[in-house]
């Protein structure tokens, strides 16, 4: 099936050595001078197995660099009335101790609302809260004073605030609560829960996730001349990292070069709170005149940052003997934690995804961000996306149970319409659905049925172990909730020797972001992948850029960089067509050589010709996504641009009497519209799949009940998947399915939805737990599924059997 | 004592002179003793390629070769590490400089994402290889769990330790 | 105010070893393959004066086998001790709880005698010394000494070694053609166990290793001495409420820890009724 495709340096990849491996249409859709739609290897591919490629610990260390530590609350709240700094300045190596006083502008970190201290101002809000800088000689030494320094601190402690639940009692919001309605009527939800002839309602509970990124936070902060500094830092937002440092010191951005070439994993947890240790270390470097790093030990970075927000429910849902929801009413209750952060436009994205794939003809969802005595947390691949998917596909499953029916069926009774029952309850109209015919070809394709039907015959048989199956679909949104962040630059400088530079305003976190912009590049300058180089994110290039979030990477930065390779194209096709005759538009462009008026010059060449005839070969491109509007107070518009489209089947097993659970097969199909590179698709969505598949089954985070200490802040303790966790048969598969709109080269946004298909492992669990009880078994099971979750559901059913 | 003196100083702490053999190369270096052969690789020989994930062995990322075992590099002291032949990434490719199968494999099976693991996955699955411990699919996730992977690359981890495996077998065979 | 002195030395033998030992007191640690070690001084949570290198001393490396007894040097790596056919032939409880322990870079390096030295009270290999009531050699300035395995795991991350004495090897009573079984809970490979169990039958005595249950590894005696004398199964499972202590943590309430020490006795003890 694959082979090894290597007719020339073109078609090589970005490794030159390394050959690519490619199927026969991609390997002659190549030979046909495509670049995009190609499985294109990682464009540091081979610098990461080579161990060359660096991130920011790994660049070489400026002469007299200091290093920075942070000093934890060991308190979760309470007033900080002192801090005698005395102590630490005397330990060995010790440069300075600096707290909230030292800061010269804003002490805020605040990406939305400044509601966020870097170093605690007199009130101490969570346990690990920052409340003193140390810098020192060496690590070691600011880290060992960093520890020290309980004995120097004066507080008064007062008792945390630690659930969402009795935050939500007490009232006690970080914004103003949210309402999402839509009704055909005013009243009708009412009505419709009244009349219909079943309801169902309860309550479920959903944890958080820590982004565990294998390269924590980091910062390194260069003094320049004339004020000014150069940072270094691991972020998804180098301009928000120049917008927080400058006013922390009372600067303008034009004083600060935040610069990123790659991130060890983002995940959504460097895109704000990166924000805290670049303010940091950039405070300490412009107060000392040294270059100062800041670099998180693991645990600090647990016990300092926040995650995923955990999600508390309750629901009220009214349907019919089909199971179709005539009407329902829920209540998400945000684990927001200390402070606002993006929690806001968290609970937005969780509003406008409750939804996921059904229609819901009389709707209330409502929001509340539930400020408590924890690290405030923040995004996470899917920004509240799956938080409020997941309900709607535990109350389908609850529907099922109760009515007796096929889980599958009670979707499809739900599933959006084409030309009818197609509007969001935020009232953008469904243009683009495909879901019913993607989840046919799945059913197909896992033979959905037939293993319904197997795993029916093992529990007839077997009492110890359970197996239970499940299919979920999976429906995105694409775009930011916030139009005007739908927007990107990119800039494009072909050299006079024929090589590329590109660099755009999006930030690579392993998600293939510059392999992806590469490849446009290339397939619009029609040359080969080696002669394009991404370089570092650095705010000096690009201005005003969005955080490389919420998916949209490829699709804004794409195009940026399309715009300008384009115009760079027109000139020269302009050019060639001048100096060797035919139409511009005539002149073609493909495998490095350009055909103009029946001859064919080399790229290179013509360049070369281009440039002594003073042609500008370098030019910027810019991007702003179309159609998106967005009404924040009455939550309705178009925040979406489109939809991507997926579905997943998952089979577990699971042992009853210990709770231990395994996945035995998953089959997913996804839609990444006409793809830019399969194979980083693919990577994603089954990357995207095992990650919330630990956030569902492994990933618990447990705080103490009373003093409000993580108790999970290590690898050890906080159970992310390895390989032993990923089933034996994982068959993924894309949907072909070109966008409607015109985006690059009509793909989909892929780094998100892949999140909403590891449902169907948490609802194959609860299928296979139900399969413990009897008829119409409803288990009582809440997320992560950990094995004393599985054995609380198991016995969730025995207290009701007769 | 091969390769270790001891030199306390009051002014700059306790140092120590160890030679560390990497790569085929000797290295003379004075460290704090607390250092351990991460730290020490990293910021004494500048070797950047090992990574510091947790810092407590249980995320696999500093995973080195100490006389062709794997293990793990923040789980030891660099003076302990003197007198034994230290390999890390950067040691892995041919005298020619061509890859490792296994750097090739990585590449071609797009067995990483953020790429931040991948150092530590390359080494350990080279050992893997070399203990035999490859023979399926489910020994090579079981003896490739301790390093651990955010983005989830495993199902292209574990399908290029198989295609080093095989080949390997094929060539013993 | 300046950083605590720190060395580190690597002597040539044993002797050596434990004069320096004897020579700092409490301010001298051994280290042998660090696993353990390392995290706490990368933490910053331990922070001693000298630590003595003993990985490398060959007379602490041996596995022999006489009377009936096997004899494995603490400073033997899990994976050279889990691999070797006579431990695989005469102690497979040893090799087969080995391959639980944490993952192949941890076993390419860490000690046997560092596990049971530093008594955690999560880890496998304790709990397999008490149920193979296995005999602790310790090594001291008045020489050598014996420590039953009973008598060896005082409390948590504590032995009955006195601060200049050195743990040099274990007695293993050979397991011939007794009963045994290991099983633990863990919830993910490599993790530390939420609960673990290791037993051996041995005639006329039966005893139960738990690992994961509390400040130490425990024997329960209660839930043994019913089976030693025949007792129902039930039983014993009944009597590990007061042979266990009861036992939270973030992996595990104790009354899940509790029932699924029940599961693993009812699997390991009813797989000798079945054969």
């Amino acid at each position: 099936m694959n082979q090894d495709f290597s007719p020339d340096r073109a078609a090589c990849g970005f490794a030159r050595d390394i050959p690519l491996v490619l199927d026969a249409g991609e390997a002659a859709a190549l030979r046909a001078g495509a670049r995009v739609g190609i499985s294109a290897a990682h464009e540091s591919a081979h610098l990461h197995v080579a161990g060359a490629a660096p991130y920011v610990d790994d660049v070489p260390e400026a002469a007299g660099t200091l290093h920075a530590a942070l000093a934890p609350s060991p308190v979760a709240s309470g007033v900080l009335r002192s801090i005698d700094r005395a102590a630490l300045l005397a330990m060995p190596g010790v440069v300075a101790v600096l707290t909230a006083a030292d800061i010269p502008g804003a002490n805020d970190c605040g990406p939305v609302i400044h509601d966020d201290p870097i170093l605690a101002d007199g009130t101490l809000r969570y346990r690990g809260q920052p409340v003193a800088l140390i810098v020192a000689t060496a690590r070691d030494l600011a880290r060992l004073a960093a520890a020290r320094i309980g004995p120097c601190l004066d507080i008064e402690p007062a008792t945390p605030v630690l659930t969402a639940r009795e935050a939500y009692a007490r009232g006690d919001a970080l914004l103003p609560p949210a309402s999402l309605i839509r009704e055909s009527a005013p009243g009708a939800l009412t009505a419709a829960l009244a009349a219909a002839p079943h309801r169902l309602g309860g309550q479920f509970s959903l944890g958080g996730q820590e982004q565990f990124y294998l390269e924590g936070q980091i910062a390194y902060a260069l003094p320049t001349e004339n004020q000014g500094l150069r940072v270094l830092c691991s972020t998804q937002h180098p301009s928000e990292m120049q917008h927080l440092i400058a006013h922390a010191l009372g600067w303008r951005s034009h004083q600060v070069l935040v610069e990123c070439r790659r991130m060890g994993g983002g995940f959504g947890g460097k895109e704000s709170q990166s924000g805290l240790f670049a303010c940091c270390a950039s405070i300490a470097a412009a107060r000392l005149g040294r270059p100062v790093k800041l670099r998180l030990d693991r645990d600090d970075d647990f016990i300092m940052t926040g995650r995923r927000h955990p999600f508390e429910y309750d629901y009220d849902v009214a349907f019919d003997d089909d199971g179709r929801i005539t009407g329902i009413e829920a209540t998400l209750i945000a684990n927001g934690g200390h402070s606002a952060d993006l929690s806001g436009a968290v609970m937005t994205r969780a509003l406008c995804h409750l939804d996921n794939a059904y229609y819901l003809p009389e709707v209330a969802i409502n929001g509340f961000v539930a400020r408590t005595n924890t690290q405030s947390n923040t995004a996470f691949r899917g920004f509240g996306g799956p938080q409020g998917a997941l309900l709607i596909e535990i109350v389908m499953d609850r529907i099922a149970r109760h009515l007796g029916r096929d889980p599958l069926a009670v979707r499809r009774a739900n599933f959006y319409g084409v030309a009818s029952r197609n509007v969001t309850p935020y009232r953008q109209t469904i243009e683009d659905n495909v879901v019913a015919a993607l989840v046919d070809e799945l059913v197909a394709q896992a033979d959905y049925q037939g293993r319904v039907a197997a795993v029916a015959a093992f529990n007839r048989s077997n009492s110890v172990l359970k197996k239970g199956i499940a299919l979920t679909p999976v429906k995105f949104g694409i775009s930011f909730n916030v139009p005007h962040l739908n927007q990107a630059g990119a800039l494009v400088h072909v050299y006079a020797d024929g090589s590329v530079l590109v660099n755009h305003g999006g930030t690579e976190m392993g998600q293939g972001l510059n392999t992806k912009v590469a490849q446009v590049v290339a397939d619009a300058l029609g040359i080969g992948f080696a002669a394009v180089r991404c370089s570092a994110t650095d705010t000096s290039k690009i201005a005003n850029t969005s955080a490389t979030a919420a998916s949209t990477g490829a699709d804004l930065n794409g195009m940026a960089a399309r715009d300008a390779a384009m115009t760079i194209r027109n000139r020269l096709a302009d050019f060639a067509a001048a100096r060797h005759g035919g139409e511009a538009a005539d002149v073609q462009f493909a495998n490095d050589v350009v055909r103009v008026s029946g001859i064919a010059l080399a790229f290179a060449t013509l360049v070369r010709q281009a440039y002594e005839a003073r042609v500008q070969l370098w030019s910027d491109g810019f991007y702003a996504t179309p159609k998106v509007h967005w009404n924040p107070k009455g939550l309705h518009g178009r925040p979406f641009y489109y939809f991507a489209y997926g579905a997943a089947a998952s089979e577990v097993i699971i042992d009853t009497l210990t709770g231990e659970v395994s996945l035995l097969r998953a089959d997913i199909l996804h839609d990444a519209g006409r793809s830019l590179n399969p194979a980083i698709d693919i990577g994603q969505i089954e990357g995207g799949f095992i990650q919330s598949m630990g956030w569902l089954t492994t990933e618990e985070l447990v705080w103490h009940a009373t003093d409000g200490r993580l108790l999970t802040h290590a690898p050890s303790t906080y159970k992310i998947p390895t390989a032993n966790d990923c089933p034996a048969a994982l068959h993924t598969r894309l949907f072909d399915n070109p966008n409607t709109e015109p985006t690059i080269h009509r793909s989909k946004a892929v780094g998100e939805p892949p999140m909403l298909l590891a449902f169907s492992v948490l609802l194959a669990i609860r299928d296979a737990i139900a399969a413990t009880g009897g008829p119409g078994a409803d288990p009582d099971l809440r997320a992560p599924a950990t094995p004393e979750a599985v054995l609380d559901a198991i016995a969730s059913l025995d207290a009701i059997r007769p | 004592m091969s390769g270790i003196e001891t030199m306390g100083s009051e002014a700059t702490g306790p140092r120590m002179r160890v030679t560390l053999t990497v790569n085929g190369a000797d290295h003379d270096i004075q460290l704090d003793p607390r250092t351990t052969l991460l730290d020490a690789l990293r910021e004494h020989l500048g070797l950047t390629g090992t990574k510091v994930g947790c810092n407590h062995g249980t995320c696999g990322a500093c995973t080195v070769h100490i006389d062709g075992r794997r293990q793990l590099s923040c789980l030891m002291l660099a003076a302990a590490a003197a007198g034994s032949a230290i390999t890390t990434i950067e040691g892995l490719a041919g005298a020619d400089g061509a890859p490792h199968p296994m750097q090739a494999a990585f590449v071609a099976h797009d067995a990483l994402q953020c790429g931040y693991c991948t150092p530590g996955q390359i080494m350990s699955a080279v050992a893997c290889v070399a203990e035999g411990h490859a023979g399926s699919d489910d020994e090579i996730r079981e003896y490739m769990s301790g390093n651990l992977c955010r983005c989830a690359a495993y199902p292209n981890i574990v399908a290029a330790v198989r295609e080093v495996a095989g080949s390997t077998m094929a060539e013993a065979a | 105010m300046k950083a605590a002195a720190f060395d580190y030395i690597r002597p040539e033998t044993l002797g050596a070893a434990i004069t320096l030992l004897s020579k700092h007191g409490p301010d001298a640690k051994l280290i042998a393959g660090g696993q353990s070690l390392l995290p706490a001084l990368n933490l910053r949570l331990s922070a001693p004066g000298l630590l003595i290198d003993i990985g490398r001393l060959a007379e602490l490396r041996d596995i022999t086998l006489a009377d009936r007894t096997l004899h494995i040097g603490a400073g033997c790596t899990h994976a050279h001790v889990m691999n070797h056919p006579i431990v695989q032939r005469h102690a497979p409880l040893i090799a087969r709880a080995l391959t639980e322990v944490a993952h192949p870079a941890i076993r390419a390096r860490g000690t046997f005698g560092g596990s049971l030295a530093n008594a955690d009270p999560a880890a496998e290999l304790p709990a397999c010394a008490l149920a193979l009531d296995a005999v602790m050699h310790a090594q001291g300035p008045e020489g050598p000494r014996r420590i039953p395995a009973a008598h060896f795991f005082t409390s948590l991350f504590e032995t009955a070694l006195a601060p200049d004495e050195v743990l040099t090897g274990v007695d293993i009573p050979i397991q011939g053609d007794t009963q045994w079984g290991f099983a633990e809970l863990a919830r993910r490979t490599g993790d530390y166990a939420m609960v673990g169990l290791a037993a051996v039958a041995r005639p006329g005595t039966i005893r139960l290793g738990w690992f994961s249950v509390g400040q130490t590894a425990i024997l329960a005696h209660r839930a043994a001495a019913i089976l030693t004398e025949g007792g129902p199964l039930e039983a014993a499972c009944t009597a590990l409420a007061d042979d266990l202590p009861a036992h939270d943590d973030p992996q595990a309430s104790a009354a899940m820890r509790l029932h699924l020490a029940r599961v693993l006795l009812r699997r390991v003890v009813g797989a000798w009724g079945e054969r």
